[in-house]
């Protein structure tokens, strides 16, 4: 058996897709197109901060000081405009924003309610809502000010102003950790990224090791060698497993690499949570990763060895590719968790398994029943595809 | 010695094919209720250091038969002996003694010629220095030492099919089955598996041999096997079966035989 694994494997290492898709995507593509867009993502937002926003002001005498703080500010520049088109002004980009005081306007701490202005602006990106939130920002400054003054005329203390402005205000004693809120979000995430990995993984080989060999004709001549046909399924099953399972390791340990290097072993934001998560936890992760990339190898040959030609299946490869997906979405649902009942349901039980290895809220009781349940299933699978393959009307369907 | 005596194969329909079938006519006197009879009823045998042609028109049978003799497929009925030992009872036993080609069999494209060989020959058991000779002998018999460190997928037409000869017979194998192995080739690579072929015929070697080129058998076979809807026409030597027919000749004789069809279709 060992002697059909090593040659397949070789096979498949010496094959330039199979290198591409399960070791230079997710090595080097992926994670350098993943920082890249971070860190174009990040110099377009730093761009939109430090962008200088040209400010128009229509009556601006109305409300004292507010262009000032304007001007007081960083990157903005105050401007006038020539017309009252004020869509003209803006989309000729001549001004960014126009901050309008309707005449008979006057300051709130004087009129004693509450007055309206306008503000024009062009906004459709999020980059534009960074400007825009600026912008916004200085008026709010100037609105507290503003409240301060009018509750000054009422001969309202700070507190009172604080409680007519928010007369409750709840302060929040979440004892939920941050790894727990962030694992609630970034649990299912990873999840399915290790999943899409562990299915595309075992895609490729699957198809090469089934009906490539039926293709080629390399198939019959293996099957009239003493070696048994249990143990030529078990060596190739071996191999598509080996590839899947290798990706899922690969793209984690690159994707801890490259992270290493693009923060210089700093921390990244939104991430730190992670580094919360036990040794014990990420092998439990590995451990759950076993049992689920053995059902996808073991379908996916199965799949492969039956197919006529390659094209028939590719079109079996879609939906179990879609199928398989429908468990994990299952794991997304708010509310779904971990128990006796959905350690059953398989993908999904290691999906929400994975999630709460991540929260830091896992049941190790639980890992056992669904890994248990997986393994069963997994070996069930893989008897199947052993059986299958032994099928004349399998191995020479025409 | 090979002995097949009776030899059956049937297939099951599946379910669309079977609908399918269920509101025609059969045309095909092998078409059954539910199955198809690929081989009805095939008898032959093969001595020692003789070539036996397996002839027959295209769907009579034969791939099935040297499927069945090669272990590939087991047999609905009938038997199959190698020194009279059952084929479908000792699987292994057969697969240590026969060398299987065909026009479709393949080489590991990413693997070199040698680790090719080498597979196979590890397949099969052989210890590394009666690997390292067996590769010798084959390589220069066949003129492979040049490429033997070309991939496969580098290979000419030529060269694969001489690859492919070597593997099949890396184990040294008693019985070696040919399936149609010229078909698709250019004359000259033809021309080195019909020159590999008669080589063995000085051996003890038995060589089943199925072909559609009728000069093939003229050159190198001792006996002929007619199939023809499953079923053995006719078995004898190539003699006997060129004189079936005024003209003498190994194409009439086919003809011939291959008529009888008609007469019962």
């Amino acid at each position: 058996m060992w002697l059909v694994y090593k040659k397949e494997l070789l096979e498949i290492l010496r094959d330039k897709k199979t290198l591409i898709f399960s070791i230079l995507l997710p090595t080097i593509i992926f994670p350098v197109l993943f920082f890249g867009i971070g860190k174009f993502t990040q110099s377009k937002t730093e761009e939109a901060e430090t962008k200088e926003l040209k400010v128009a002001f229509v009556n601006a005498n109305a409300f004292e000081g507010l262009s000032t703080l304007f001007t007081a500010e960083k990157h903005f520049k105050k401007v006038t405009i020539e017309s009252d088109d004020y869509k003209a002004e803006i989309l000729e980009d001549n001004v960014d924003f126009i901050i309008e005081i309707p005449e008979g306007t006057s300051l709130p701490s004087n009129s004693r309610k509450q007055e309206v202005i306008n503000l024009y602006y062009k906004g459709s990106s999020k980059l534009d809502n960074i400007s825009s939130k600026r912008v916004k920002d200085i008026i709010e400054a100037y609105n507290n000010t503003e409240r301060l003054a009018l509750g000054a005329r009422f001969n309202l203390s700070t507190d009172n102003i604080k409680a007519f402005n928010k007369p409750i205000a709840v302060e929040n004693q979440n004892f939920a950790s941050e790894r727990e809120r962030m694992g609630e979000f970034a649990g299912p995430l990873i999840a399915y990224i290790l999943i899409a990995l562990a299915v595309s993984g075992a895609m490729y080989p699957a198809l090469e090791l089934g009906v490539g060999e039926k293709e080629r004709g390399t198939l019959e001549t293996l099957l009239l060698t003493p070696m048994t046909k249990g143990k030529i399924v078990m060596a190739k099953f071996g191999v598509i497993f080996t590839a899947s399972f290798f990706t899922v390791i690969v793209t984690l340990l690159s994707y801890f690499i490259w992270t290493y290097i693009f923060t210089m072993g700093g921390k990244m934001v939104g991430l730190d949570f992670l580094s919360n998560i036990s040794g014990l936890d990420l092998l439990l992760v590995a451990v759950l990763l076993v049992p689920l990339t053995s059902i996808f190898a073991s379908i996916m040959l199965s799949a492969s060895i039956y197919a006529k030609n390659m094209k028939e299946a590719q079109a079996y490869m879609s939906p179990i590719f879609m199928l398989g997906f429908m468990p994990v979405i299952v794991a997304f649902v708010p509310g779904m968790e971990l128990d006796v009942k959905t350690a059953m349901i398989p993908i999904t039980n290691v999906a929400l398994a994975m999630k709460d290895l991540v929260k830091g809220t896992v049941d190790y009781t639980m890992i056992m029943v669904l890994l248990g349940s997986t393994v069963v299933i997994a070996g069930a699978l893989l008897y199947f595809t052993t059986q299958f393959f032994k099928k004349e009307k399998v191995l020479f369907r025409s | 010695m090979i002995e097949i005596k009776g030899l059956a194969k049937s297939f099951a329909y599946d379910k669309k094919e079977a609908k399918k079938k269920k509101n025609k006519v059969a045309t095909d006197p092998r078409e059954g209720d539910g199955v198809f009879h690929a081989v009805r009823d095939v008898s032959f045998s093969c001595d020692k250091g003789k070539v036996l042609g397996l002839l027959g028109p295209n769907g009579a049978g034969k791939t099935t038969t040297l499927r069945m003799l090669s272990t590939a497929l087991e047999p609905t009925q009938g038997e199959i002996l190698i020194n009279g030992h059952d084929v479908t009872k000792e699987p292994r036993y057969a697969q240590k003694l026969i060398g299987f080609l065909s026009g479709k069999t393949g080489l590991y494209h990413r693997l070199t010629v040698r680790e090719n060989v080498e597979y196979f020959g590890r397949m099969h058991g052989l210890s590394k220095q009666v690997m390292d000779e067996r590769i010798d002998k084959i390589f220069s018999m066949l003129d492979m030492h040049t490429f033997a460190g070309k991939r496969a997928d580098d290979l000419s037409t030529g060269m694969m099919q001489r690859a492919s000869i070597a593997r099949a017979v890396i184990h040294d194998p008693k019985v070696l089955v040919f399936d149609e192995p010229t078909t698709g080739l250019d004359v000259i690579s033809a021309k080195t598996v019909l020159d590999f072929i008669e080589s063995y015929k000085e051996t003890e070697m038995s060589v089943i041999f199925s072909t559609h080129h009728l000069h093939e058998v003229e050159r190198l076979c001792d006996d002929v096997c007619l199939i023809d809807l499953g079923e053995t026409k006719f078995f004898g030597s190539t003699q006997e079966f060129a004189a079936q027919t005024a003209s003498g000749n190994l194409y009439d004789a086919f003809l011939n035989n291959v008529n009888k069809k008609e007469e019962v279709a």
